[in-house]
């Protein structure tokens, strides 16, 4: 009898607390974009969708985050494979593991300001750098934070991203027997480089395909951290969102209600044409 | 299977409609039934909680006076302008009975959408017997970005914008568009103006100084008269730009920011809606003991700040007691003093009773900012907000993005 109930438990949470809110969500965002709902509405208007298609700054917006987020995705994870490679050992246990996942620790409202600390003209690098006589004025520091190119978006996502990654590669490796299979390789003739390129490094990235692909859409939509070190142009899509629903002007909500609709649209086309993920990897089991 | 999702789904539907039942419905023209009714309730009251000193006057003041006065709880909850807007909105579409919110802290912006979407209970600051001393014939304070309060929000305080500068670094700051422009040209990347409130608010005081005449863009929108001193303050600004902090091609989110900047030494002016902010942050040691505010001689805006009360607040008479308190002599005097917020009053100080007078005497005088009465004279008022949201979209049009 238990046996029965649990799954179907579980189903009804599954659908209620994921499925039901997202749904629900999504309908009164497209709702509101037709002009259907809100205080404001003067019924239904295809306007704001013509708007948010036609805006060269929301296009400019998701590709800016796209790069972003396929970027901070490539480095965290050269980074991550690294680590694991090399250290293997010592990140599933040791003094070193505590080093590595510190940065775990910290919100990512807080790893922004520490990197805004780090980066900005008047922080800790341009400091030092004109204490050391390196620059003239505290302005002479490069613009390493709101910077047109998302410098500092990219670092504070790197440091976020990447012990997660550290994580999940030093998993595989150790789940895939991929030490076992690196020294058959190299019983067979193969170099060390050949190895990793194509026995560890192909079995690390197929495995973990789909997830590299829902950092890239994470940090695609994050807000916190562009918000304090993006700059206003190019502007990282969320940002871009809230602003015209929580601006000054009211008659923008529906615009921006568009705009998210359209971004869940996009996410989700790029998820299947990317991703391709089967049935099996986002349905929960429940047998 | 199936059936049983649907069902726990139209539960959960059921459960989450809306409560229709009336809330206080009783009359609160009568000063006497206000008190009567508005003893020993709980409000929440949700205002902009970013200064320190601001929250240790009503935490440390305010709040005592009113629990040993009325036994009203007050319960401060942080958000202002966009968050205010939205938590009424979403209560008013979800066809919410009464409010979360019963006393809210606002400006014509806020208020302006609030009266949008008609979220604001009134009139009622006529009730109050404290409104009798406010100085509703100044138009700085009865009109709110030329609209009529028509007793939708009550004056609480009175401010004036002023750019923050470093007198160690700056004998002479720029009085004029001219000494501006050539300032920022001999000093680069030491001069910008934030994203939002404050800096449209400084982008206002050029607009007017375009105009021959300041009274052609008050009164509603013009978009003819927007048209014609809009294009010269972008020229302007455009000019400005190359020079402004990071090359103009960044601009600070928010006035904190531009304050941190301006404490940390990256850039050498601030600039703030409250003319007390520098007193106030030289205290609090995040600015030097050499800034110093001032108004360049084109003027700034000078407003008020307001209480309005929910539609759908369910304490609306205990709101009504906090508020009028708020503007008593005794609170609005406290709330003058330099050392505690340093706020302008509303209040027609001249002509308060003696007894209310002698709550105004002997203040200390600010250390670090012109007296008001110098200020005054440069003093511009607020523009219809249309002109605020068309400076905002245009700014992001045709400076950041151009």
């Amino acid at each position: 009898m238990k046996l029965k109930v649990y799954p179907i438990l579980i189903k009804l949470l599954f659908w209620l607390l994921i499925v039901l809110p997202v749904v629900a969500g999504l309908g009164y965002a497209l709702s509101y974009s037709l002009g259907l709902t809100g205080l404001l509405s003067k019924g239904f208007t295809l306007e704001y969708w013509q708007k948010a298609l036609t805006t060269q700054s929301l296009w400019a917006s998701f590709l800016y985050s796209l790069s972003i987020g396929i970027i901070s995705v490539f480095i965290s994870l050269c980074f991550a494979v690294s680590m694991a490679l090399s250290w293997n050992k010592s990140i599933q246990q040791g003094r070193l593991s505590y080093f590595i996942f510190l940065p775990l620790c910290f919100p990512a409202t807080v790893m922004a300001f520490v990197v805004l600390q780090w980066l900005s003209p008047s922080g800790w690098f341009s400091r030092i750098a004109f204490e050391l006589g390196f620059i003239n004025s505290l302005n002479a520091f490069p613009n390493l934070v709101r910077d047109f190119y998302g410098f500092g978006i990219i670092v504070c996502s790197v440091l976020l991203i990447t012990p997660f990654f550290t994580i999940l590669m030093s998993n595989i490796y150790k789940n895939e027997n991929l030490l076992h299979l690196e020294n058959l390789s190299k019983t067979l003739g193969a170099s060390t480089a050949k190895t990793l390129k194509r026995v560890t490094l192909p079995i690390l990235f197929q495995k973990s395909k789909m997830t590299l692909l829902l950092f890239v859409i994470f940090v695609m939509g994050s807000y916190e951290v562009p918000l304090i070190l993006g700059r206003q142009y190019p502007q990282m899509v969320s940002v871009a969102i809230v602003q015209k629903i929580q601006k000054f002007n009211l008659n923008d909500i529906p615009l921006g209600f568009a705009m998210s609709v359209l971004y869940v649209i996009l996410v989700v086309l790029v998820l299947m044409v990317l991703g391709k993920p089967s049935r099996k990897y986002l349905k929960p089991h429940f047998k | 299977m199936r059936k049983s999702i649907v069902v726990l789904i139209l539960v959960c539907f059921w459960a989450c409609k809306t409560d229709k039942s009336q809330g206080e419905s009783s009359d609160l023209s009568d000063w006497s039934m206000v008190e009567t009714q508005g003893q020993n309730q709980s409000i929440n009251m949700m205002m902009w909680k970013g200064d320190p000193k601001i929250n240790a006057y009503m935490s440390d003041y305010v709040l005592p006076k009113i629990k040993s006065k009325y036994g009203i709880d007050v319960n401060i909850v942080s958000g202002q302008g966009s968050m205010i807007v939205q938590s009424l909105m979403t209560e008013l579409q979800a066809n919410k009975s009464e409010s979360e919110i019963d006393l809210v802290w606002i400006n014509g912006e806020t208020f302006y959408q609030l009266r949008q979407i008609d979220a604001l209970y009134g009139p009622w600051t006529s009730e109050l017997p404290n409104a009798e001393f406010i100085d509703f014939d100044n138009p700085f304070i009865g009109k709110d970005f030329q609209q009529d309060i028509d007793g939708y929000e009550l004056p609480w305080g009175n401010v004036q914008m002023t750019l923050i500068y470093d007198q160690a670094k700056i004998k002479n700051p720029p009085q004029n568009k001219v000494e501006l422009l050539d300032f920022v040209k001999t000093h680069p990347g030491q001069f910008t103006f934030d994203n939002h409130f404050t800096g449209l608010t400084f982008l206002k005081s050029l607009l007017i100084s375009f105009a021959e005449n300041p009274d052609e863009l008050y009164g509603d929108f013009d978009e003819v008269t927007y048209q014609k001193y809009s294009q010269q303050l972008w020229e302007y600004i455009n000019k400005l730009k190359p020079y402004l902090w990071q090359n103009g091609e960044v601009f600070p989110e928010n006035v904190a920011q531009m304050h941190q900047l301006f404490a940390s030494g990256e850039i050498w002016f601030s600039m703030s809606n409250n003319d007390s902010e520098v007193d106030n942050k030289i205290s609090e040691g995040l600015f030097p003991k050499s800034a110093r505010a001032y108004v360049p001689d084109f003027g700034s805006i000078q407003n008020s700040h307001y209480l309005g009360i929910p539609k759908l607040s369910k304490h609306k008479a205990a709101a009504m007691l906090v508020a009028n308190f708020m503007i008593s002599a005794e609170a609005q005097s406290h709330k003058s003093k330099p050392e505690v917020w340093g706020d302008g009053s509303v209040l027609d100080i001249e002509n308060l009773p003696e007894n209310q007078k002698q709550h105004f005497e002997n203040i200390a005088k600010r250390q670090y900012a012109p007296p008001r009465s110098e200020l005054n004279q440069k003093a511009l008022m607020e523009l219809n907000p249309e002109y605020m949201i068309r400076l905002a979209e245009d700014f992001r049009t045709k400076i950041i993005n151009p």
